[in-house]
């Protein structure tokens, strides 16, 4: 029942638009050559399945995804604790991160294969690299942002510098750290899938590109329909962490 | 009955001697505190009335050990010889921390004084059940009220060890009817735990509800200009305002404020 209610309150759009799309190209108003209807995709879909061919692009892709965001929060945590002890390093560190942070992650991909070679631990680490980058920006901003009133009063009822980092700074950027888990997670899919796009055999961001290359439109729609769902779904699951792991947080949508 | 009197030095817990306090705001040198001198007796409640601007948040701040005084000295003299952080400081707002129930804010104090969990936890408990807040203890801060987190910092503070507490306008910000509630509980609390307390504010009426003795200050630079002591020590009866002695008394701290304050300022103030 509950599920029900959501599907009607987040997925209204979604279904007024398949079936939109789904009228117009049976009606021929787009053509189905390159706008195939919804219901021939699922059809792609089911048979890519049943191959396993799908599984495996998304389970490919996703073990990617999932090792370079997983040594890149890792090490963007122990990166801005160490910012945050000290300010040298911070000043020192700070144009460089605010200049890698404008530059587009994938553009260094040829650097890290210069370095690295053309392989997967090039792939991923540049990943990780990104998540990295995004985890140290978003914790500096939480630290700088942490109510010095919190501060005051955790020292004045007689908290030492261990105390007032395990009591005070660490839950304090607790809701942010999440939030950057999050988005960090949604760049490194799209990170992940563009290096697959453009120096990869396997995973969603090479199934793209071949069915491009051999006009296997259905496909293309499938792969990328793929891509948008894993999305979704890690977007979701993030948020579902957070509310239980940050129940002070409140109730926000 | 209400002579002015001064602390006899003997036997206070606090004393502060010609605080001084000043800051250079963009080079230029500005004077906070000056010369301000008093002392607080055990057990004794004494209010720092003033008008805004008065530096009445920055004596509290140094008291507590926040801000260094650039003059003069603070001794706090405890029961406990070496015990740092004799004085627990009540915040006017943001005084709960968001991400702790309102347990383990309660508790607070008696952790950062390495009381194990079980047993501070049961204090903690004890003291919200007293005050009807045992209910919502696995509660987190932003589910209650401004005036039940003030409530519940008040707690805190007298849950914790330190024989000093110090209370910076904890009511200011709460309806009429919430403060009165808060209020009475401080009363309660005085009365049973014997803690000495600092309480400012700019609410005449409070502190001449709450307190033993007021201290009147000015502003800029923030300086003590007069002190009143307030008869009776059963604070109870005074909530009822019929005392005309206490009326006398307000009359002469209004006037009194006027004299030595930017009455304008004051007038909102109060």
């Amino acid at each position: 029942m509950k599920a029900i209610l959501l599907l009607a309150r987040y997925g209204w759009l979604v279904v007024l638009l398949l079936v939109c799309w789904e009228a117009l190209s049976r009606f021929h108003l787009l053509d189905p050559l390159f706008f195939p209807p919804p219901s021939a995709l699922f059809v792609t879909l089911g048979s890519l399945t049943i191959s396993g061919e799908a599984g495996r692009q998304v389970a490919r892709t996703l073990e990617r995804t999932a090792t370079g965001f997983g040594v890149g929060a890792a090490f963007g945590v122990a990166a801005s604790a160490v910012l945050a002890l000290s300010v040298t390093l911070r000043r020192a560190f700070q144009p460089l991160v605010s200049a890698l942070y404008s530059t587009p992650r994938l553009t260094l991909l040829p650097m890290v294969m210069l370095l690295l070679g053309v392989n997967d631990i090039s792939r991923i680490l540049l990943v990780a690299f990104g998540t990295a980058l995004m985890m140290i920006i978003q914790i500096a901003d939480a630290i700088r942002a942490i109510n010095k009133d919190y501060l005051d009063m955790a020292t004045n009822y007689g908290a030492g510098s261990a105390m007032v980092i395990l009591k005070v700074y660490l839950p304090a950027c607790l809701p942010q750290i999440f939030t950057a888990l999050r988005l960090a997670f949604g760049r490194a899919l799209v990170l992940t899938i563009s290096v697959e796009l453009l120096s990869c055999n396997d995973g969603l961001g090479s199934m793209i590109w071949n069915s491009w290359e051999t006009f296997s439109i259905e496909k293309l729609y499938v792969s990328i329909a793929l891509a948008g769902a894993l999305g979704l779904l890690f977007q979701w699951l993030f948020s579902e962490a957070e509310r239980r792991l940050v129940p002070w947080k409140g109730q926000t949508s | 009955m209400y002579n002015h009197l001064i602390v006899s030095m003997a036997d206070a817990i606090l004393r502060c001697t010609r605080l001084g306090l000043t800051y250079s705001d963009h080079g230029r040198s500005v004077s906070a505190l000056n010369d301000v001198s008093f002392g607080v007796r055990r057990g004794e409640f004494v209010s720092l009335v003033g008008p805004s601007g008065c530096g009445k948040t920055t004596i509290l701040h140094v008291l507590a050990g926040l801000l260094a005084p650039t003059a003069g000295t603070v001794q706090v003299l405890d029961e406990m010889p070496g015990q740092p952080h004799a004085a627990s400081l009540v915040f006017q707002e943001n005084s709960l921390f968001p991400w702790m129930t309102i347990l383990e804010n309660a508790a607070f104090g008696l952790e950062m004084r390495k009381v194990g969990k079980v047993q501070r936890e049961r204090r903690a408990s004890a003291t919200l059940e007293r005050f009807g807040l045992a209910d919502r203890a696995r509660d987190y801060p932003h589910q209650f009220s401004a005036g039940m987190k003030q409530r519940v910092a008040v707690i805190r503070a007298f849950l914790g060890e330190a024989p000093l507490l110090l209370m910076d306008e904890p009511f200011g910000a709460l309806d009429y009817h919430t403060r009165m509630r808060a209020q009475h509980e401080l009363l309660d609390l005085c009365e049973s735990e014997r803690k000495t307390v600092v309480f400012v504010t700019h609410d005449i009426d409070e502190a001449l509800l709450l307190s033993d003795r007021i201290l009147l200050l000015s502003a800029s630079p923030g300086t003590v200009v007069g002190e009143y002591s307030v008869a009776g020590n059963r604070r109870r009866s005074r909530m009822f305002k019929r005392d005309e002695q206490v009326f006398e008394l307000k009359r002469r701290i209004f006037a009194s404020l006027r004299l030595t304050a930017d009455f304008a300022r004051c007038s909102c103030a109060l």
